[in-house]
């Protein structure tokens, strides 16, 4: 791969967005380091409020660390996270949930042999006189799946016996729940056949018709362009650029992942 | 999809009841309610116990014998109840039998030599049991090595404690002249029960509630299940363990004081091979040893069950230096038909 150095602010024209009002999350200089190798460069991540936006970029580009940076996961080497203007600290996961930003992982974080409602409510049960409010949990958890129109037979089904996509809609439930103004989803359909891959797809269309706001991490650029109204490009460890869905095609994204945007022609068929 | 047509008619092989819904239970046929786990542990109890009052009516079906079979049930299942919370949150304590000796051994050194009162040298032991808990949590969990290994080095440290404490002797002429602790740890309430089966009841009863019903229950499944996704979600999965190992060394101190009350002495080998009992009472109660799911029930039977194998070696006669094989062959059984009947649930 040759060298460009490419830089967001470097790049003219389709990068500099306008986007209006103050960022529901707005990321600034954000370094990382794992011992000598420097994960995330100076990094500059916004979202605003009902946007999707996508984190694309190739295996150890840094974009699963800048989500965990921004998720209270990992702790930052230096820059500001600042959540509608204010400067916030994110020491841990519960920091960021209580900020509203909320994680729906990979690994699908789930707990198998406890059933849909206590995954919902999983580490925030409601408790009545010393004991879990069983009876509430299944009401609510029942009212958050249909909002989501979530089809799950049961939510006293054990999570372990459902399907890849129905888990995943328990974990996106679970983010919603939890109050996550701002959803981060890592590799959501990464794991599922085709025909759930559509439904996850279809929620997130619903999220953002709720209102909430999503940035997905993800390889698959086919489900980036069907959901995401802009795309956020990471290479080395550093924005590559960030462009509108509207104002780009697959192959300059593959250009900006790759790192060839301005040295060659993207090649037919990408 | 097989997964997911499974979730429609909650079809598991043979379910804990832990793992089934109230309204899940109302919709099984007699064929899977029979199957629940729970109910086939009752069934093996109930035949173990006709089987051996056929076969030994004599010695089995006497008063002697079946108070000391309670007792025995008793001091393995209350022990089995905070193991059976350390199994659910994907850990194990090893060390148990050997606290038991160490904690039995210090409530005798505190009455006779240090002259306590029996109430204050009982709290002692529990709280000093809760304190090896919390070491061997704390190791456990700071260093993230496993308890098997920590508990281990318990197991051979703490019965060494109990030797140098007693000086290699038992202590006796404990409670000797304070009759309320023979009252509270040896004696029959109401003339019949005696007095541990009430300690364990009480504890199962409380157990049982915590486990099934409390937020931190609810965190221990799911710190055993999937330790990230517990964390991830917000709960501290490191106190929740402690929690589980502190609570099991409080239950292991409560029965050396129970012991030492009961038989009047601080045995420094009491309670050899302990922690196999206890263990198999938990895995023969259906807990999962790789955490994650089980109930305070099915250890509670499980504890009749490990309790009558036991008793029963010794009414059938079975050599005594034979006794350790068929224990061991037991718990390979135990955990062999758990892990057969989990494959099949897919879970």
């Amino acid at each position: 791969m040759v060298a460009t150095g490419t830089r967001g602010a470097a790049t003219p024209a389709p990068d500099s967005i306008a986007r209006r009002g103050t960022p529901l999350l707005e990321a600034t200089g954000i370094t990382k380091s794992f011992l000598h190798v420097r994960a995330l460069d100076d990094v500059d991540f916004a979202v605003w409020p009902g946007e999707v936006v996508a984190l694309v970029g190739d295996n150890g580009a840094g974009k699963s660390t800048l989500m965990k940076v921004l998720c209270g996961a990992y702790q930052a080497d230096s820059g500001t996270v600042r959540v509608e203007g204010e400067e916030v600290h994110l020491r841990s996961p519960r920091d960021a949930i209580a900020r509203g930003i909320a994680v729906v992982y990979q690994d699908l974080a789930l707990v198998d042999h406890r059933d849909v409602a206590a995954n919902v409510f999983l580490g925030r049960e409601p408790t009545r006189a010393g004991m879990v409010d069983k009876a509430r949990m299944v009401r609510e958890a029942r009212a958050v799946l249909d909002d989501l129109k979530i089809t799950i037979p049961s939510v006293q089904t054990l999570v372990g016996l459902l399907s890849g996509g129905q888990r995943q809609a328990v974990a996106i439930a679970r983010a919603v729940h939890q109050g996550g103004r701002l959803v981060f989803m890592d590799e959501p359909t990464a794991a599922l056949g085709v025909q759930e891959q559509a439904k996850v797809l279809r929620l997130i269309a619903d999220l953002k018709a709720r209102g909430t706001t999503v940035v997905v991490v993800s390889h698959n650029l086919q489900h980036v362009f069907h959901v995401a109204d802009r795309i956020v490009v990471m290479r080395g460890g550093r924005k590559a650029g960030e462009r509108d869905k509207g104002g780009t095609t697959a192959e300059e994204i593959v250009g900006m992942i790759v790192g060839a945007d301005r040295l060659m022609p993207a090649p037919a068929g990408v | 999809m097989a997964r997911a047509s499974a979730a429609q008619t909650d079809d598991l092989a043979s379910p804990t009841l832990d793992t089934l819904s109230p309204s899940a239970l109302r919709r099984m046929s007699l064929g899977q309610i029979l199957r629940i786990r729970e109910l086939g542990i009752f069934v093996a109890t109930v035949a173990i116990f006709a089987f051996l009052a056929i076969a030994r009516p004599d010695t089995f079906l006497t008063e002697f014998n079946l108070l000391n079979l309670l007792r025995s049930i008793s001091f393995i299942g209350i022990v089995a109840v905070g193991m059976t919370f350390l199994f659910i949150a994907g850990e194990l304590d090893l060390s148990v039998g050997s606290m038991y000796a160490f904690l039995a051994v210090m409530v005798g050194w505190l009455m006779v030599d240090q002259g306590w009162v029996w109430w204050a040298a009982s709290l002692g032991a529990v709280a000093l049991g809760a304190a090896i808990g919390l070491f061997n949590g704390g190791v456990t969990t700071y260093f993230r090595i496993p308890s098997f290994i920590v508990t281990l080095g318990m197991l051979s440290a703490l019965r060494g404690g109990a030797l140098v404490r007693s000086g290699g002797t038992p202590i006796t002429g404990v409670g000797g002249d304070q009759p309320d602790f023979y009252r509270f740890t040896g004696a029959q309430a109401f003339g019949v029960v005696p007095a541990p089966i009430l300690w364990f009841l009480g504890i199962v009863l409380v157990g049982g509630w915590v486990l099934a019903k409390t937020r931190f229950g609810y965190h221990v499944y799911a710190t055993g299940d999937n330790a990230r996704a517990a964390a991830n979600a917000g709960i501290r999965t490191v106190r929740v363990k402690i929690a589980c190992f502190v609570m099991t060394g409080a239950l292991v101190g409560l029965v050396g004081a129970i012991t030492a009350g009961w038989q009047r002495t601080g045995s420094p080998t009491a309670g050899n091979q302990f922690e196999l009992d206890v263990i198999a009472a938990v895995i023969i109660g259906g807990t999962n040893l790789f955490g994650g799911s089980g109930s305070i029930l099915g250890t509670f039977l499980g504890a009749a069950v490990a309790g009558m194998i036991a008793n029963g070696l010794i009414l059938l006669g079975a050599d005594i230096n034979s006794q350790p094989i068929a224990k061991g062959a037991v718990i390979i059984l135990a955990v062999l038909l758990d892990v057969s009947i989990r494959r099949r649930q897919g879970l």
